[in-house]
């Protein structure tokens, strides 16, 4: 398939380790490396040098925006929960030795910031009162509603619905497996998890109706929302896969696709526009496109290099998008006029 | 697609006691060249500081269709996904895991997952047992039988511990429930580390050719009356030589002994059968075979290994399963054409002679 060519600049480096994850907090970005740094992008000069920050002694392990403006909030395999400052600063909000901080979330509206260590997720709130919520097995991951009224704590065999405001018990959706990635619907109708075993589970929350995603050759590493919702858009294939959510909901709907590179290359990362329905999409191989559900076309962002994308994230403005690689190579896809 | 560098990986079990502990604190502390992140499952036992070393806590989740035989260790896969995105890179991994533990999930783990699967590449089961007690331990507990089953490489460790005859009754016993793993003696753990680490056990060739009775292609009938000596010494070293097929393996089983030859001591439950087909096979008649050999008896097949003669390849093909799930691949030419025959081993339980005969006859049609 030919793909158009981008417009706009690209900017390169070669950071030489593991480009764990990326995230957006306004103007400043973020993408944490396997070496235990976090480099801070400033997206108005996205040809300047990023801000090097030593926050872990090991690996980072996870990545999010912060509560404050320009702050970040990491994981590590040091045991450490990290906020980093627009500045730079470090501050360890948490530590366990022998511990692995593996995911990290954090709702400005709310004021809370969670961490998991194992099976127990916990609640960090303003005052730095916390609150741990123990699971029967390991954290697969953490999503908080756009309300940021609930959290969704996925596990093995279901995901746990905790209310970030009151100390009432979880309510449990089921279903057997491993649940890694949770995601809520933005209306928060939906909750959808990517599993171990190459599926996505749903639950419509009003009355528990499961909805079941599959058909994937590979496992599906991680899934996005389009801008207002209308897709889920989904790795695990050598397509974007995107499962309708629009109108009467999803049940029952076929998915669309959009953009291949190569047969039995996967889509290794997807990473969804916030201004437009589109999407970016990164593969196996180190390419990127970006494109639209069901649409035919696409627009090339990068070549393959070797190493697959292992992460992204769009700015808030949605004209500049950056790119991490297993090898560490980084890119700003800058797309303005 | 770029070719990525597997890391091997080495699967310690072995129960409580047996000298695990002081294999593991040999691997992290003696000057082998090599870097090893450890996954260890009891924190405490490592008296060692070092940040390579994870605590893992063996949540063992089935896959899918929710068949008992179909799990995977949860806890390994986020460990070597985590441990894998580290820049100060490690050679190798050691994953330890409990005396009571079933060895399968650990082993389908490295089948399965796929970012696992892409990046490592288990290279052995190693088993430590207790000469002393591994009697009892045969006689009260199925995960010992299991562990023994599993084997690449079987340690049998505190030999200073028991008599000569104990020690050969040990080793008729473990020889009994695995005729193909390579057996070593030792009083408290103390062998060479080449020998159970990074030793390309999955490469089977050296495992099959060293093994006389594989390539006498007979099955290990409790009832069949071996004529030969079993006696023979898999201790010697071949590691890191890639000549050593040149020496004579006439069966003749006359070269390096250094332990007492012993007559294994067959286990009623757990049995082993070898097959051989000396035409080439049929890739597409071999895979379908297999598969639904797997799918239907899996469940009781512990593990299966074979190298692969197929026609129109010149490459051997290595193919292994633990239970229902299985990995083969194209692994290199073979050494020299003579030796280009299909071996198959499975180990497993209700392999009787009505079982037997069905996988001999199923794997003899593959032929091309
Ligand atoms: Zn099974
Ligand atoms: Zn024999």
């Amino acid at each position: 398939m030919a793909h158009q060519k981008a417009q706009g600049r690209l900017v390169s480096w070669d950071f030489g380790d593991f480009a764990v994850a990326a995230a957006q907090n306004g103007r400043l970005m973020a993408m944490a490396f396997g070496d235990g740094s976090i480099r801070l992008f400033d997206s108005e000069t996205p040809d300047a040098a990023p801000t090097v920050v030593s926050a872990h002694k090991g690996a980072c392990l996870a990545l999010a925006a912060d509560i404050e403006k320009g702050g970040f909030l990491s994981g590590g395999d040091d045991g450490k929960f990290l906020k980093i400052a627009a500045v730079g600063t470090v501050e360890t909000l948490w530590e366990g030795k022998g511990k692995w901080v593996e995911h990290v979330t954090a709702h400005d509206g709310a004021g809370v910031r969670v961490f998991s260590v194992g099976k127990v997720a916990t609640i960090l709130n303003k005052k730095g009162e916390m609150r741990e919520l123990t699971h029967a097995s390991t954290v697969g991951g953490l999503a908080i509603n756009l309300k940021g009224k609930r959290l969704a704590v996925s596990h093995y065999n279901g995901v746990s619905l905790w209310w970030l405001a009151s100390a009432a018990a979880a309510s449990v959706l089921e279903w057997r497996g491993s649940h890694l990635q949770p995601l809520w619907s933005a209306d928060g109708d939906y909750l959808i998890t990517a599993m171990q075993e190459s599926a996505l589970h749903g639950w419509r929350l009003s009355d528990g109706e499961h909805m079941r995603m599959t058909g994937y050759p590979s496992k599906v590493r991680n899934i996005a929302f389009t801008r207002r919702g209308h897709h889920l858009a989904t790795t695990g294939s050598d397509s974007v896969i995107c499962w309708p959510f629009s109108g009467s909901g999803p049940m029952g709907k076929a998915p669309v696709e959009f953009g291949t590179v190569g047969e039995g290359i996967f889509v290794s990362y997807v990473a969804a526009n916030p201004k437009l329905d589109i999407v970016a999409a990164g593969y196996e191989d180190g390419s990127v496109l970006v494109g639209q559900p069901g649409s035919a076309n696409t627009i090339g962002i990068i070549d393959a290099s070797g190493s697959p994308i292992s992460c992204m994230a769009w700015n808030p403005d949605g004209d500049r998008l950056l790119i991490g690689n297993e090898a560490g190579a980084v890119h700003f896809a800058d797309f303005r006029g | 697609m770029a070719d990525v560098h597997q890391i091997p990986v080495t699967v310690l079990t072995g129960y409580l006691g047996a000298g695990k502990t002081t294999l593991l604190n040999r691997v992290l502390t003696e000057n082998h060249g090599k870097k090893y992140a450890v996954i260890v499952n009891e924190f405490g036992e490592i008296g060692i500081d070092n940040d390579l070393v994870v605590g893992a806590d063996e949540e063992v989740f089935e896959m899918n269709n929710g068949c008992i035989c179909c799990t995977v260790r949860g806890d390994l896969i986020r460990i070597i996904a985590g441990l894998l995105k580290r820049r100060d890179k490690f050679d190798a991994i050691l994953v330890e895991t409990t005396g009571l533990a079933d060895p399968a999930p650990v082993a389908q783990t490295f089948f399965t997952d796929e970012d696992v699967r892409r990046k490592t590449k288990l290279d052995s089961i190693v088993t430590v047992v207790d000469a002393k007690h591994v009697e009892q331990r045969l006689a009260d507990s199925g995960e010992a039988k299991e562990q023994i089953a599993f084997a690449d490489v079987i340690l049998i460790n505190k030999t200073d511990l028991v008599d000569a005859e104990t020690l050969r009754n040990v080793e008729a016993r473990v020889r009994g429930l695995n005729p193909f793993a390579t057996i070593y003696h030792t009083a408290r753990a103390d062998i060479d580390l080449d020998k159970i680490l990074d030793r390309g056990a999955f490469d089977l060739a050296r495992i099959l050719e060293h093994d006389p009775c594989f390539l006498h292609g007979h099955a290990f009938d409790p009832t069949h009356d071996h004529g030969h000596d079993h006696g023979h010494d898999h201790g010697h070293d071949h590691a890191h030589e890639h000549h050593d097929h040149a020496h004579d393996h006439g069966h003749d089983h006359g070269h390096d002994h250094h332990h007492d030859a012993v007559n294994p001591v067959h286990d009623a439950e757990i049995r082993s059968i070898s097959l051989l087909a000396e035409t080439p096979l049929n890739e597409q008649k071999f895979d379908t075979w297999i598969n639904d050999v797997l799918r239907t008896k899996g469940q009781d097949l512990l593990r299966a290994k074979g190298i692969l003669n197929m026609a129109g390849k010149d490459d051997r093909f290595v193919f292994q399963a633990v239970h229902m799930v299985s990995e083969g691949n194209y692994t290199g030419a073979w050494p020299s054409k003579d030796k280009r025959k299909s071996r198959l081993v499975f180990i497993g339980r209700k392999i009787d002679p009505k079982v037997e005969a069905e996988l001999k006859a199923g794997f003899e049609a593959c032929v091309a």
